[in-house]
């Protein structure tokens, strides 16, 4: 299904292969077709394909952390935006575009070189570390605490990054847009690259997780009993999600509410049960996403619409859906 | 098997627990009996090693509770919890499976399934095990976590331990009993428990050893004609008793008032 998704996304475009379709002139490229036109194979290439799978590794990325995220504080609201997440991250990446520039020659050539990615990283990062341990005592999470200090963060991040939009010069200020409506426009094959390794380094750890995070509902202690090292598996999901959403922020900006949509449409169609849920977040998170990035970008053709706003659209009835379901345990 | 000595256990300077020696044999069901916050749940949470404090230390096999691998340790060990989550959001079968999360690492296999099925059975909730757990009354969740702990202690190890805080609690006299069945028939073979109970009648009948725990400390320790004297008893609850022998199992039978 994702695949024949890809195939439909591909096709879909303002550009006019000259009445080839998409598909053929990809295959030519990959074929090395020397009869391809140059600026055909730049978009069908650099521009498409790299945007395709650009959102397939963000969406599935987003998806997974999002169900983990409430597999670990047992609470289908646990969000990287609900709990500050994206905030903490965003915060720290606007930090690093518009004060960068500042003390970039002091920071080694590895951290320079990323220096936006790796500090959306360390902003998600103590976000997450903070909302934990504002809102959980003693092995159990206080749902209220945990959105509470997430709309604390949020309200923190929002106004320094707004001080910082103050601050900001022409270049930095369309950079600050860019990420606080989240678009795959910028989608490149480094990034891809970069985002694969991050991808399959968290799925390695995150995905055999089911069975622990499935004990995680019966509390702390009794997953403990069943052998589950419930400290380890706390840490891990804390800085797994954290790099995710931190990666994600860092190359697309904030797309609200895909790690929220993903896991409530698999609880409504399966079972709570996170062996499944788990993997299939993966893939459920990349179809949204693409579905969603595809319309956003012809929708309105030949410009196009930032897709943070399809999401969030999305997001905010399902978000508000679940608070009515969940009125009463709250 | 279980082996502790001089338990503390402090919440700023009030003693929870204080001066309490614990020594389990094989093959011994030991019964933990006490007034409302005498202590009996910190002290099973101390000998299951949910709490740690200072440097106690707890022997388990003659090797520190700490020292254990986790993943080996709930192969020889289970503990069911006195609040168990009302909100589950899966199949009691699923609930149910979990007891066997040690033994397997993707997805169940044979004896996986038969053990889970088995303990549905002697718990009498295999009718229900399709049905959404937090749909179920009390006693019925009851049922399924100790169809749960049972399950995980079902495998080749020998003389395994289980810790067992209320399991009596909502059920019905019917099921009363048969969950005491199961947990006594368990320690007939060379097993343990560690049981918190209130009826002090089906303790006299069930357990080998009791622990009568006044706070904080240990009242009287013994079998259960030992302990359960109309003095030991009555100090302990600051209610009157009279102690007779129970006519149909010559236990002691006390009648409260």
């Amino acid at each position: 299904m994702l695949v024949l998704l890809a195939i439909a996304a591909l096709r879909i475009g303002v550009y006019d292969f000259n009445g080839t379709s998409p598909l053929t002139v990809l295959i030519k490229f990959l074929q090395g077709d020397p009869g391809l036109e140059l600026s055909d194979r730049y978009v069908i290439w650099d521009v498409r394909s790299a945007r395709i799978i650009m959102a397939i590794f963000i969406g599935s990325m987003l998806a997974v952390s999002g169900t983990s995220l409430q597999g670990l504080f047992k609470n289908p609201l646990a969000t990287g935006e609900a709990i500050g997440l994206t905030s903490g991250a965003t915060l720290l990446a606007a930090v690093a575009i518009v004060l960068g520039g500042h003390f970039r020659q002091y920071l080694p050539e590895m951290v320079q070189f990323s220096l936006t990615g790796f500090s959306a990283f360390i902003g998600a990062l103590l976000a997450m570390m903070l909302v934990y341990r504002i809102s959980t005592s003693s092995g159990k999470t206080n749902v209220v605490m945990m959105l509470l200090s997430g709309v604390a963060i949020t309200s923190i991040g929002f106004s320094v990054t707004g001080f910082l939009i103050y601050l900001s010069k022409d270049e930095q200020l369309r950079d600050l847009t860019f990420w606080n409506m989240g678009s795959l426009a910028a989608a490149t094959w480094t990034k891809n690259i970069v985002l694969a390794v991050v991808m399959m380094v968290s799925y390695l750890v995150l995905l055999p997780k089911g069975k622990a995070l499935n004990a995680m509902m019966l509390g702390e202690r009794d997953a403990q009993h069943l052998g589950i090292n419930v400290e380890s598996l706390k840490k891990q999901i804390v800085i797994i999600a954290s790099l995710m959403v931190g990666t994600c922020v860092a190359f697309s900006g904030t797309i609200g509410f895909v790690g929220l949509i993903v896991p409530y449409i698999l609880r409504l169609l399966f079972k709570s049960d996170y062996t499944f849920i788990l993997p299939l977040s993966a893939v459920l998170g990349s179809i949204l996403l693409l579905v969603a990035d595809t319309i956003s970008r012809s929708i309105v053709a030949p410009s196009e619409l930032p897709i943070g706003i399809l999401t969030s659209l999305l997001g905010g009835p399902i978000f508000i859906a679940i608070l009515i379901k969940f009125k009463k345990s709250l | 098997m279980l082996k502790a000595d001089q338990i503390q256990y402090k919440h700023r300077d009030f003693f929870i627990l204080d001066e309490v020696d614990i020594s389990l044999e094989y093959g011994e069901f030991l019964a933990i009996v006490g007034p409302n916050g005498a202590g009996k749940s910190s002290l099973l949470s101390i000998l299951a090693h949910e709490i740690k404090q200072g440097n106690q230390k707890v022997l388990f096999k003659d090797k520190n509770m700490g020292d254990w691998k986790v993943r080996e340790l709930s192969m020889h060990k289970a503990k069911f919890s006195q609040h168990n989550s009302n909100e589950i959001p899966l199949q009691v079968k699923d609930v149910v499976m979990m007891g066997r999360y040690p033994y397997f690492d993707s997805q169940p296999g044979k004896e996986d399934f038969e053990a889970m099925n088995k303990h549905l059975y002697e718990t009498d909730i295999y009718h229900l095990k399709d049905r959404e757990y937090s749909t179920l009354s009390g006693g019925e969740k009851q049922r399924v976590h100790l169809s749960r702990v049972m399950a995980q202690v079902e495998n080749e190890i020998e003389k395994k331990l289980i810790f067992l805080d209320e399991p009596l609690n909502n059920l019905d006299v019917k099921h009363q009993h048969k969950a005491l069945e199961i947990i006594k028939r368990f320690t007939q073979n060379s097993n343990s428990a560690v049981v918190v109970l209130h009826d002090l009648n089906l303790a006299a009948r069930f357990a080998d050893k009791i622990l009568l725990m006044k706070s904080g400390k240990v009242s009287a320790y013994g079998t259960p004609e030992e302990v359960f004297t109309a003095e030991n008893i009555s100090s302990a609850y600051h209610f009157p008793c009279t102690i007779f022998e129970n006519p149909v199992n010559k236990n002691p039978m006390i009648i409260f008032g």
